[in-house]
């Protein structure tokens, strides 16, 4: 038989195949519903927001701090070089790079647990490695690091060390969020300029 | 006849990846659903319903108690089933929740365990799945930043 036929079953074949599959792999989860399922019942996936200061005050160049609120909400008020990924916008191919990466942490935040748990499980489900939600959100940041005060009498080094770590994290939050739009959009700017420098991208 | 059996090995190759694609589909451990779902159905908050929607429903409905306290006073214990989050899917829970007759309500006091069931039932096809915000809205900022207005940057930093 000529061989143009047998390849020209074969394709067709191979097309009826492909009809059946999913149109878009990419955009649906990756991850089995039960493997899902028990890395979402995980303390694990948890930063507590005095983790989170440390890697504010340490620089934590391992650590991707991700804000899903509006751009309005993060514009009002947002951590210390996190970065705006809108949970709206999630979908959007142009954040997997920064999302699906081996050695950097993505923490995920919004006002509460709703949104980042949302995000947390999508990023999660598509195959992405390394997320993690900052437990309380940004309501539980305000009440821990900006609001906390100490009233003992006496106070231990550990509870010095993380009452220091607060302080350096409440300072560097009202830093950057009293600086004026325009400025904070020079900082804004500045910055991801940096950042291309280090990736080696251009301006 | 002879033009099948010069045809076999094409054939054959099919029906093998045939088999491999409905092994494939056929677990249900997979998700099938674009993502593009779940993030469009939380817009508007569409997704999650107060108590007093929830006494509003007309339709038939069934709070599933995913979480670890007990149900809010004014839900009826009769429209109501626990499941803890860890076994939502075993197989028994599974077959419970695709009979639901109506709305699924899915139920805990801590809001991240619902907001993560309800994007793992979402995209597993349930369509009438809902969270309920027992406690007002969960995602509302209770703090007004107060900004430093003596706070300036260092010049290098900009």
């Amino acid at each position: 038989m000529d061989a143009r036929i047998r390849y020209s079953v074969l394709l067709v074949g191979v097309g009826i195949i492909l009809a059946f599959l999913p149109f878009d792999a990419a955009q649906t989860f990756q991850l089995k519903s039960d493997e899902l399922l028990t890395r979402s019942a995980s303390e694990e996936m948890y930063f507590s927001v005095d983790q989170v200061a440390r890697a504010v005050n340490s620089e934590d160049s391992t650590v991707q701090i991700i804000d899903v609120r509006s751009v309005a909400q993060f514009r009002e008020c947002n951590i210390p070089s996190s970065i705006n990924i809108p949970f709206d916008d999630l979908q959007n191919p142009l954040w997997e790079a920064t999302l699906n990466q081996k050695k950097v942490k993505n923490i995920f935040y919004g006002n509460g647990d709703q949104t980042a748990s949302y995000a947390w499980t999508i990023v999660t489900g598509l195959g992405y490695p390394n997320n993690f939600v900052m437990k309380g959100g940004l309501n539980e940041w305000f009440s821990t690091v900006m609001l906390s005060q100490y009233s003992g009498e006496k106070i231990t080094p550990a509870e010095n060390a993380r009452f220091e770590n607060r302080l350096n994290a409440r300072k560097a939050f009202t830093e950057i969020n009293s600086l004026p739009d325009s400025l904070k959009t020079r900082f804004f700017n500045a910055k991801r300029l940096n950042q291309s420098k280090l990736d080696g991208g251009c301006n | 006849m002879q033009q099948f059996k010069n045809l076999k090995f094409v054939i054959l190759i099919i029906v093998v990846l045939l088999i491999l694609v409905i092994v494939r589909n056929s677990d249900q451990n997979l998700f099938k659903k674009d993502i593009k779902s779940a993030i469009e159905a939380t817009q508007n908050n569409s997704n999650t319903l107060s108590l007093n929607q929830l006494r509003q429903l007309k339709g038939p409905w069934m709070v599933v108690n995913i979480g670890n306290s007990d149900l809010p006073d004014s839900v009826q214990v009769e429209h109501s089933m626990k499941i803890p989050f860890e076994n939502l899917l075993d197989q028994t829970n599974r077959k419970i929740l695709e009979e639901v007759n109506g709305d699924l309500i899915l139920y805990s006091a801590d809001v991240a365990t619902a907001s993560k069931a309800w994007v793992i039932l979402n995209q597993m096809g349930f369509k009438n799945a809902f969270i309920l915000n027992a406690g007002g809205n969960p995602e509302e900022l209770k703090y007004k930043f107060q900004p430093d207005t003596t706070a300036r940057l260092e010049q290098d930093s900009i």
